[in-house]
C-alpha cells in the first residue's frame, strides 16, 4: 500500500459514514440539552454563596481595559459560568456517583474509606517554614506563661487502616513526618504535645470497642432517626474534616498528660446528640447523598457557670454553643459560635488560672473539656485578631498557659498563621 | 479559549452558530472572522496583532508574486522576505529564551533572558501562512485577493490553536463557496461531541493520574511505566480530540479539514506511527522540507542528512527545549534504522510483537517529550529500570491502576480502530440490528455528554497541553 492509498483509505472511514436518523436524533437532543442549560443559566436566580460547598461563589468579572488585557476578565467569566451553572449540585453528585460506581476509591481529593466515611487527602505542605517561624515568635515573645504546641494529625494519619486497600504508604504517614519536622525545629521553650500517640491509642480502643471514649457515647433515643449513619461515632466526622468531641477528648488527654494535670473522666460530662443531619466539608467536595450524614454531640458539665464574651460583636451569652447553626448547612459552627477574632470564656465554677488559646476550628470542640481547669480562657483566631496575641498575653498576668492548637489538614492553607506572634 | 470549556460550549459556540447561519452567503465569512478574533483574544488579547501582522505579510507576498509572475528573481525575493519575516517572528516569540540560554551555556556569559511569553497557536498559524506563500510561489494555488478572506483562513477558530495545520489549497474553494447543509451539520456535531468526550472523559482523567504518578517518588518499575503510558494516552486523546472537534466544527460550517490522527497507537512500526500521528504536521515537513532537500532520491549520506534535518526541526517545532529536539531525533534514528536495518525483518514478526515493539518505543519516546528538565527526566528514567532500589512491583501499582481501571481499559480499546471496524461489520447485518445498535450508541453518547458537562462543572483539571507548540 502506498502512502497516498493509505491516506485516502483512512480519511474515507469518516467521510463515507452515512448520516442516519439515529445521528439526527442524537445531534438534536444534544442541541436541545445545551439550549436548556443556556435558558436555565439566564433565568435562574444567581446566588452569592453556595450553602452546599460552604464558599462564596464568584461574581461577574469587572469589564475594565486592564482586566481584558491581562486575561483576568475572561478567566473570571469562566469561573462565573462554572459557579453559577444550572443544576451545579446535581451535576457534581452525578460525577461523584459515576466515579464511585466505576470503582474509584479516591474522588476529587477524597478517599472513600472502608467503613463508608470520607477521608481527605493530605497535600505536600508548602508553608512549614513559615509555621515554624511564627510559632517560635509567639513562644519567644510570651514572657510570663508556659507556651505549648499541639499539632493534631487528622483521619488520614490516625485512621489510616480504614483507607482503601493499597493507598501508597507515603500518603498515610506524611503528617507524622511533617509534625516531627516542626517539633524538632521550634525552640526548647515551646513545649510540644504528642497528640498522635493519644489519638492512635484512642482509635484502636474504639475500633476494638473497649475504650472509655466509646463507653461514653450516648444511647441513641431513636434508632430510626439515625438511618443516615451507623450510629458509630468515631474520633473524626465521617463527612467533615474536623474531629468529633470524642477525638477532641483524646486531644485533651494528651494536653493533660503533657501538662501533668489529671483529666476529668468523660463520664462526668453530659453528652447529648444535638443533630443527626450534619453534612460536612468533605461531603461538599463530592456532594453525593450516598455518603450519608454525621451526628453532632454536645458536651456539657453540670457544674459550669459560664460567661462567654465576643469581642467583635460585644455579645455576651452563657453557653459555648449556638443552636442556630444546627439548622444550617455549616453545623460545625455550633461549637463556639463560628468565627470571632477573640472570645473570652469565664467559668465561675473554677477559681483561678487563665489559658490563652491560639487556634483553628479544631479547638472549638476541645474547649468544653479545658473549661474544667481554668477560670478564664481567651481564644484567639489570628485570621481576624490583629496585633499578635503575645502583646495581650503579656498584659494579662493571670494567664499561666498558652496553647497553640492546629490541625494538619488545613494548617498549610490557614491564612491566620502570619498573625501568630 | 479552549473547546472543552463551559464558556465555549454554552455561550460562544451557540451565539456564533446562530449568527453564522442567519447571515447570508458572503457575510458568513465576516461572522466567522469576528468570532475567530474574539476566540483568539480570549486568552491573548495583545498577540492578536502579531497574528494580523504575520498573515498580512503572506497576503502581500501572494499579491506581489502574482504581479511579478514573469520575473523569477523578484518572486524569489518576495518569498524570501515573507519567509524571513514569518520565521523571525516565530523565532523571536518562541525561541528567544532558548537561544539565549544556549548562548549563555556555550560562552559562559550571563545574558539576561528576554522572557518572551509564547503566543498561543503561533506555530500552527505560521506553518499555515508559510505553506500559503510557498504554494503560491510554486504555482500550486492562485493568490488570494481578498485580505479578509485570507485572514479568515488563518484565524479560523476551529483550527487556530491546536491544528490540524490546514493548507490553503484544501480550503480555498470552500472559503468562497461552500455547501452548508443539515447533513454536514449533524455529522459535524457528532464528530465534535465525540471529540469532547475523548478530551474531557478520557484525556483529563488519565492526565490527572499521570500528574500524580509523575511526582510520586516511591513508585515501582511497573508504576513508572504505567505513568508514561498514561501520559501517552493523555497526549493522544487530548490532541486527537482537538482535531476531532476542529474537524467537526469545520463540517458544521461547511469546511472539510484533513484528518490529523489515524489511530497512531495501533501502528505496527515507527514508520507506520508517523503516517498516523499528527498527519498534517508530518506531511508539512515532508512537502516543505524533506522533498525540497531531495528526500530519499539522493545519495545515502545526503538522505541521512535530510532525515536529520527534518526530525531535528520536527522536535524543535514542539517546543523550545532540548528534550523536544531529543525526542525528534530519537524518532529520526528509529525511522532510519527501520528503513535500512530491521524494517523488513520487523514485518515478518507476528503482528502482536510488531504492536508491542511500536508501543514501547512510542511510550518511552513520550517520556523524553514530557520532561523539559533533563535532570527530572533522568530522575524518572531511573525509576523505569528500578535503579537504585525501586522494586519491580509493589502495591501502589494496584492503587493507581485500580482507581482508573475502567478509563484505562476504555482508552486502550478505543486507541484501536474499533468503531470503524464495527461499522464495517454491521454494514452486512439486518437493518433492525443496525438500527438498535446505532440507537444504543446515541443514548450512550447523550448520557456521556451530560457526564462530561458535570466534569467540566466540577473539576478544575482541564489542561491545555499545546501552549508550548
Amino acid at each position: 500500500m502506498t502512502k497516498r492509498d493509505f491516506e485516502e483509505k483512512n480519511s474515507d472511514a469518516y467521510k463515507n459514514e452515512k448520516v442516519t436518523w439515529q445521528d439526527r436524533v442524537l445531534s438534536y437532543i444534544i442541541c436541545a440539552i445545551m439550549l436548556c442549560f443556556i435558558i436555565c443559566f439566564f433565568c435562574f436566580e444567581k446566588r452569592d454563596f453556595s450553602v452546599n460547598e460552604n464558599r462564596p461563589l464568584s461574581k461577574f468579572p469587572v469589564l475594565k481595559f486592564e482586566n481584558v488585557k491581562s486575561g483576568q476578565f475572561t478567566e473570571g467569566l469562566e469561573k462565573y459560568a462554572a459557579d453559577h451553572f444550572p443544576f451545579r449540585d446535581t451535576l457534581m453528585a452525578l460525577m461523584a456517583e459515576t466515579q464511585r460506581i466505576s470503582g474509584r476509591k479516591e474522588i476529587n481529593g477524597v478517599y472513600l474509606a472502608n467503613d463508608g466515611s470520607l477521608i481527605e487527602k493530605y497535600d505536600e505542605p508548602r508553608n512549614t517554614g513559615k509555621q515554624i517561624e511564627q510559632f517560635s515568635k509567639l513562644a519567644e515573645n510570651v514572657e510570663n506563661a508556659d507556651v505549648m504546641l499541639m499539632l493534631v494529625p487528622t483521619a488520614i494519619e490516625v485512621c489510616s487502616d480504614k483507607l482503601p486497600a493499597n493507598v501508597p504508604q507515603n500518603q498515610k504517614d506524611a503528617q507524622q513526618q511533617v509534625i516531627g519536622r516542626i517539633y524538632d525545629a521550634v525552640p526548647e521553650k515551646l513545649q510540644t504535645i504528642d497528640a498522635l500517640a493519644t489519638l492512635k491509642n484512642a482509635y484502636e480502643k474504639t475500633v476494638k470497642g473497649t475504650g472509655d471514649i466509646l463507653s461514653a457515647i450516648p444511647q441513641k433515643a431513636n434508632e430510626e432517626s439515625f438511618s443516615g449513619t451507623d450510629g458509630n461515632q468515631g474520633l473524626f466526622y465521617r463527612t467533615d474534616h474536623h474531629w468529633t468531641v470524642y477525638g477532641a477528648y483524646a486531644g485533651y488527654k494528651a494536653y493533660c498528660s503533657a501538662k501533668g494535670i489529671a483529666e476529668v473522666p468523660i463520664d462526668e460530662y453530659d453528652l447529648k446528640i444535638v443533630s443527626d443531619s450534619f453534612k460536612g466539608t468533605i461531603f461538599s467536595k463530592l456532594n453525593d447523598n450516598y455518603f450519608g450524614n454525621d451526628i453532632i454531640t454536645s458536651v456539657n458539665h453540670p457544674a459550669w457557670k459560664l460567661k462567654v464574651e465576643y469581642s467583635d460583636t460585644g455579645e455576651v451569652t452563657d453557653t459555648i454553643y449556638n443552636e442556630e447553626y444546627l439548622k444550617e448547612k455549616d453545623q460545625y459552627s455550633y461549637f463556639l459560635n463560628n468565627i470571632h477574632p477573640m472570645v473570652t470564656i469565664t467559668n465561675d465554677a473554677v477559681e483561678s488560672g487563665a489559658l490563652a488559646l491560639v487556634k483553628d476550628s479544631y479547638a472549638n470542640s476541645m474547649v468544653p473539656y479545658l473549661l474544667a481547669h481554668y477560670h478564664k480562657i481567651f481564644i484567639f483566631d489570628t485570621r481576624y485578631y490583629k496585633g499578635g496575641p503575645s502583646k495581650f498575653i503579656n498584659e494579662h498576668d493571670d494567664i499561666t498557659d498558652v496553647l497553640i492548637l492546629y490541625n494538619m489538614n488545613t494548617i498549610d492553607n490557614d491564612t491566620g498563621i502570619g498573625g501568630i506572634y | 479559549m479552549v473547546f472543552s470549556s463551559l464558556a465555549f460550549l454554552f455561550f460562544f459556540l451557540p451565539a456564533f452558530l446562530i449568527l453564522y447561519y442567519v447571515f447570508p452567503g458572503r457575510a458568513k465569512n465576516f461572522v466567522l472572522l469576528a468570532f475567530s478574533l474574539i476566540f483568539y483574544a480570549w486568552g491573548e488579547p495583545i498577540y492578536i496583532l502579531l497574528m494580523l501582522l504575520s498573515s498580512f505579510v503572506d497576503y502581500v507576498d501572494g499579491l506581489l508574486q502574482e504581479k511579478f509572475q514573469s520575473s523569477v528573481t523578484k518572486k524569489r525575493l518576495s518569498l524570501s522576505l515573507a519567509l524571513i519575516i514569518n520565521f523571525s517572528l516565530l523565532g523571536y516569540f518562541k525561541y528567544a529564551d532558548f537561544s539565549v540560554s544556549i548562548w549563555n551555556s556555550l560562552t559562559g556569559l550571563d545574558v539576561k533572558l528576554p522572557g518572551v511569553a509564547l503566543p498561543v497557536g503561533i506555530s500552527f498559524y505560521t506553518f499555515q501562512t508559510v505553506s500559503y506563500s510557498i504554494d503560491v510561489y510554486k504555482g500550486r494555488i492562485k493568490a488570494e485577493h481578498n485580505y479578509l478572506d485570507y485572514l479568515t483562513y488563518v484565524s479560523m477558530f476551529p483550527q487556530l490553536i491546536a491544528g490540524p495545520i490546514v493548507r490553503f489549497v484544501s480550503v480555498q474553494k470552500e472559503l468562497h463557496k461552500r455547501e452548508i447543509n443539515e447533513r454536514n451539520f449533524v455529522s459535524g456535531i457528532k464528530r465534535f461531541i465525540l471529540g469532547l468526550l475523548r478530551k474531557v472523559l478520557i484525556a483529563n482523567q488519565i492526565g490527572a493520574l499521570w500528574d500524580t504518578i509523575r511526582v510520586d517518588d516511591d513508585i515501582s518499575v511497573v508504576t513508572a511505566w504505567l505513568g508514561l503510558l498514561c501520559f501517552t494516552l493523555q497526549l493522544y486523546y487530548d490532541f486527537s480530540a482537538y482535531s476531532d472537534m476542529a474537524i467537526g466544527l469545520g463540517k458544521m460550517l461547511g469546511f472539510h479539514f484533513p484528518e490529523n490522527f489515524m489511530y497512531p497507537l495501533s501502528a505496527v512500526s515507527i514508520t507506520d506511527f508517523w503516517r498516523r500521528w499528527h498527519i498534517s504536521l508530518s506531511t508539512w515537513f515532508r512537502d516543505y522540507v524533506y522533498i525540497p532537500l531531495g528526500g530519499n532520491r539522493v545519495g545515502k549520506l545526503k538522505h541521512l542528512r535530510n532525515i536529520f534535518v527534518v526530525w531535528f526541526l520536527t522536535g524543535l517545532w514542539h517546543g523550545a527545549s532540548w528534550n523536544f529536539v531529543l525526542w525528534g531525533l530519537y524518532h529520526g534514528v528509529l525511522l532510519t534504522l527501520e528503513k535500512y536495518i530491521w524494517g523488513k525483518g520487523l514485518k515478518k514478526l507476528p503482528e502482536l510483537l510488531q504492536h508491542v515493539y511500536t508501543v514501547i518505543i512510542v511510550v518511552f519516546g513520550f517520556g523524553i517529550f514530557t520532561f523539559d528538565d533533563l535532570g527530572e527526566m533522568g530522575h524518572y528514567f531511573i525509576k523505569l529500570v528500578g535503579i537504585p532500589h525501586n522494586p519491580l512491583y509493589s502495591s501502589e501499582f494496584l492503587w493507581y491502576s485500580g482507581n482508573y481501571m475502567i478509563v484505562l481499559v476504555i482508552a486502550i480499546i478505543l486507541a484501536f480502530p474499533v468503531y470503524p471496524r464495527l461499522l464495517e461489520k454491521l454494514s452486512g447485518k439486518k437493518t433492525l440490528t443496525v438500527s438498535i445498535a446505532k440507537a444504543t450508541f446515541a443514548v450512550v453518547i447523550i448520557a456521556l455528554f451530560i457526564l462530561a458537562v458535570s466534569s467540566l462543572v466540577r473539576d478544575t483539571y482541564n489542561p491545555f497541553l499545546y501552549f508550548r507548540f
